[in-house]
């Protein structure tokens, strides 16, 4: 595989005292599923912010496709081409779902919108990702939580994203919808773009990850490849060690 | 999530484009989903309501109509800076004090200052605007909620509104307005009848009545359409049009609906906040406007609950107490409920302080159906 | 909820019907009272009161109306609105006739006719071509007032202004100094609206003027600090003491004697007076050929019992 498109070395972030990145190194490459996990409280969502501008790293340097970025707003991480879906925060549930799918970007004819081509982009931008819409006047909320997932990706790519952050996309939905989810997710992949994976379960991560890093206490614990690497020792990372062993133990595995 | 054939994974697993489960929308669903039903039932149901009670009663002779076209106008503009406002999440209780305020700040200027009245116009909507922009600034940069800074406005401004001319001229009411705009352009684009042949030609073929007696003797009870109305109709549909048509009217929508998801596409969300806060502060000095040059004088009490009566037409309305819903229009003919029922009252003989019980059922009523109704839309439970 | 909501319009309905007055198509003459008071003005009351006692006695339909907030341009606008509904007669406040005037004249023009009550002048009320003037002009009742303190023996007094801004209210004082039959000269004194300073400047001037007789205070916020001050300088009951309107104090004062009159200026008749003009007009052509006053009304120690029996009722 070619080079990164986004390269992430040694980054650290404090919040004052609080440290909450302490070196973390990552980087995606184009068409692959590079999957992030970590328990709650690993720094997961600090770093998605940090990679997609809306936090500024302590220390530690970003480069996109082999140069120096600072990004200053999201509107620039965006604009680069990195682009977030949001676990809960990716849709208004009360507005169209063509409202949704431009929002931010609404193509203009003269000083009005252009309905006809936003509406006709969408459905056929939702189709592409499997999903028949009513119609594009529909509410997202009347959309299923794995729809709405959906709507946010196809929006992403059809923006031109080279990398697409997931976060946790998976957590709050049911098995079916999962699975969507995830199809979608190979499907994005598929089309050249990278795609970052957040997540805390691992069987999700297993499902469509290339690669793995485990996130902990702020740090990473290193990358492994697909096939490099058991469910279990993920699992142990994630968890760090010992205690889960046993837990899971007692539990049967089932965790 | 409600399952009625396509909800959930289902539609992604079939697929093809031609699913035979997805229902066909016909055009009266399409007309069922928008905001304004709830208004367009309660117009209907408002007019046959008092076309039975006081159909006789002068309601509905040329008076009658212009008498609570006036008073609904009077709301639409105010209910099209709050609707649009609510839409974008956020509440304006200063809205009163500001027609008060406004009203005040045009005839100091204006009368009591001597500036040509078309400056002393330009001044107070700079002024009032600039409120509104505080008022904004202060609620995006502190995170409070609006509700809370607007009701400090609507008292800081009533204060200056009755310290300002109790301390320059000694008293809170300012008359000589209509003397000092005399052939002033601005003040005549606030308070002109139009269309005064119309009625003419009305009264002509006995349509409309004539003055029996006086100065006008002869002459059409009805002088022509006030700008008041001719205000409301512009400013409902700018205000539609921006709402439904325009970038900046998704973002309207996108922020009221949530400010965080609409931070993350990259839309303005303080920027688009404070310029409708500066909307509401508009709508409310064009109130001001047209109400003193109509009257002649400015009152340091004008406007004194105007922001509920707003906040109420754009309810009855549709539009949600929450944000990211709401319709121009559907403000509108709640601004037009209001006024029927108000003056209607009237008309039917019903002791007037009973005109409160009504509101309250009223407004009631239509939380209740715009409810319903949103329930409908979204499939939320 | 289909069901609910039904219910709900039904049960609004039913409520709403006997509220609702039978559109008789003007077999009697209907007249609307429009006031200027807001809502919580309690003073009103005894207003319609009359106003309600006054269509039944003559047997014709009356209305009330008020801007609910108290603000003038809405009141403007229920002027018209009753105008609209085409009423025999339409009686009135003048509370601000910059603003009230082009509606209450479209209506005369319209061929209603106007009565001003309250607050207004006559000249204001003529000006607006209203049939005639039903209240109590200022300047007036400072005369009767001090034309009864004339016949009492008053030859001298003070009068206790304190809103010396106001010059319509200032008329009182002068009206009371003609019916005198003396200068006002230097016997009006602005005393502010602090009790404090008010009961000084009363006691500052009683002790440079020994030879003052009576003394006139223009409402509760003067009477009450006079009565204190002349209690401290043992005048009480010793020196002639009138005042406009009434009070908890004020009428306390009158039955401790202490006051020998309380100006009232009589709301009752302001109400019920312009509709018994109104009718007898309509009805039979006859009207009176002047304004009317409704006050003074002289409340004294033997009217008493009654005034404290109707009070905010028909008093």
């Amino acid at each position: 595989m070619a080079d990164p498109i986004v390269h992430m070395e040694n980054i650290t972030k404090h919040f004052g005292p609080v440290i909450a990145l302490n070196g973390v190194s990552f980087d995606v490459k184009a068409g692959e599923c590079h999957c992030l996990l970590g328990d709650n409280g690993a720094g997961k969502s600090t770093f998605i912010k940090t990679m997609s501008g809306v936090h500024k790293p302590t220390s530690g340097e970003i480069m996109f496709e082999g140069r120096k970025m600072n990004f200053a707003s999201p509107r620039d991480a965006m604009e680069a081409g990195i682009a977030t879906v949001y676990q809960d925060l990716a849709m208004i549930p009360l507005m169209s779902v063509t409202r949704n799918f431009w929002m931010g970007r609404e193509p203009k004819k003269g000083f009005f919108i252009d309905f006809d081509k936003a509406n006709s982009t969408t459905m056929s931008e939702m189709k592409k990702m499997g999903i028949n819409l009513r119609s594009p006047d529909q509410a997202v909320g009347t959309l299923s939580g794995g729809e709405r997932q959906t709507v946010a990706i196809a929006r992403a790519v059809y923006f031109g994203a080279k990398v697409l952050i997931l976060d946790e996309p998976t957590s709050a939905l049911g098995v079916r919808q999962t699975s969507n989810v995830l199809a979608t997710v190979d499907r994005v992949r598929k089309s050249g773009i990278g795609v970052v994976f957040i997540t805390h379960n691992v069987r999700h991560a297993m499902a469509v990850g290339d690669r793995f890093t485990v996130l902990n206490r702020g740090k990473t614990l290193g990358t492994a490849a697909r096939g490099e690497i058991t469910p279990e020792e993920l699992q142990d990372l994630m968890a760090g060690g010992q205690e889960m062993a046993q837990l899971e133990g007692s539990l049967g595995g089932t965790v | 999530m409600s399952d009625n054939g396509n909800g959930d994974g289902g539609a992604l697993a079939a697929g093809g484009p031609d699913d035979e489960r997805i229902k066909k929308t016909g055009g009266l669903r399409q007309w069922l989903i928008r905001p304004e039903l709830g208004g367009i039932v309660g117009v209907i149901a408002v007019f046959i309501f008092f076309g039975v009670l006081a159909g006789d009663s002068g309601m509905f002779n040329a008076q009658g109509i212009m008498n609570w076209s006036q008073i609904s106008a009077q709301f639409m503009i105010i209910a099209v800076g709050a609707c649009m406002l609510m839409v974008a999440g956020e509440f304006d209780l200063s809205v009163g004090s500001m027609i008060g305020f406004a009203g005040i700040s045009i005839a100091m200027f204006g009368v009591v200052w001597g500036w040509p009245m078309w400056v002393a116009i330009l001044i107070t909507f700079a002024i009032c605007m600039g409120v509104g922009a505080i008022n904004g600034v202060i609620v995006v940069r502190t995170g409070l909620p609006s509700f809370i800074v607007t009701l400090a406005f609507l008292f800081i401004l009533r204060g200056f509104t009755i310290f300002i001319p109790q301390t320059v001229e000694n008293r809170t009411i300012i008359g000589g307005i209509e003397e000092a705009a005399e052939g002033d352009w601005l003040a005549a684009v606030f308070n002109t009848d139009l269309a005064g042949w119309l009625f003419r030609w009305l009264a002509d073929i006995g349509v409309v009545d004539t003055f029996s007696r006086g100065t006008r003797a002869g002459e059409p009870v009805i002088s022509g359409i006030p700008m008041l109305i001719v205000w409301a109709f512009v400013l409902v549909i700018i205000g539609h049009v921006v709402l439904t048509r325009t970038r900046f009217g998704n973002w309207i929508f996108a922020v009221g609906g949530d400010a965080q998801a609409a931070r993350y596409v990259g839309v303005p969300v303080d920027r688009v906040k404070i310029i409708m806060f500066m909307t509401t502060a508009f709508c409310a000095t064009v109130f001001a406007c047209v109400q003193v040059f109509e009257f002649g004088s400015a009152a340091a009490d004008r406007g004194i609950l105007k922001e509920f009566e707003a906040i109420i037409a754009v309810v009855i309305g549709g539009a949600l107490l929450t944000g990211g819903y709401g319709s121009v229009v559907g403000a509108a003919l709640g601004a037009l409920i209001f006024g029927v029922v108000q003056q209607g009252l009237f008309f039917a003989d019903v002791e007037s302080s009973l005109f409160r019980v009504f509101l309250g059922v009223i407004l009631l009523f239509a939380v209740i159906l715009n409810t319903y109704i949103r329930r409908i839309i979204t499939g939320e439970r | 909820m289909k069901s609910f909501l039904k219910t709900v319009a039904a049960a609004a309905l039913v409520a709403a019907t006997p509220f609702m007055a039978v559109a008789d198509g003007h077999e009697s003459q209907r007249y609307v009272l429009v006031s200027h008071a807001p809502d919580s003005d309690s003073w009103w009351n005894t207003i319609r009161n009359a106003l309600t006692l006054a269509g039944e006695q003559m047997g014709v339909e009356v209305e009330y109306r008020n801007p609910p907030t108290g603000d003038i341009a809405d009141m403007a606008r229920i002027i018209e609105q009753a105008a609209a509904s085409g009423p025999d007669g339409i009686i009135t406040t003048l509370a601000d006739p910059t603003v009230l005037g082009d509606s209450i004249r479209a209506a005369v023009d319209a061929g209603i006719d106007v009565i001003i009550m309250n607050s207004g002048t006559p000249e204001q009320a003529r000006d607006v071509g209203a049939l005639m003037y039903v209240g109590q002009p200022e300047y007036d009742a400072g005369f009767a007032a001090g034309q009864r303190a004339a016949g009492d023996g008053v030859t001298s007094f003070l009068c206790v202004n304190h809103v010396i801004s106001n010059p319509v209210v200032a008329e009182r004082c002068v009206g009371f100094a003609d019916g005198l039959g003396v200068e006002l000269g230097e016997s009006m004194i602005d005393a502010g609206q602090d009790p404090q300073e008010i009961q000084n400047r009363v006691m500052a001037y009683l002790n440079a003027n020994p030879d003052t007789d009576g003394i006139l205070t223009l409402g509760p916020t003067s009477a009450d600090p006079t009565i204190l001050a002349l209690e401290e300088l043992g005048l009480a009951g010793d020196i002639y003491f009138g005042t406009f309107d009434l009070g908890e104090n004020i009428v306390a004062g009158i039955r401790d004697g202490v006051i020998q009159w309380g100006i009232d200026q009589q709301p009752f008749l302001q109400a019920y007076l312009p509709v018994v003009v109104l009718t007898n007009y309509h009805r039979y052509g006859v009207l009176p050929g002047n304004n009317i006053n409704s006050g003074p009304g002289f409340i004294t120690a033997d009217g008493l019992e009654l005034v404290e029996a109707l009070a905010g009722e028909y008093r």
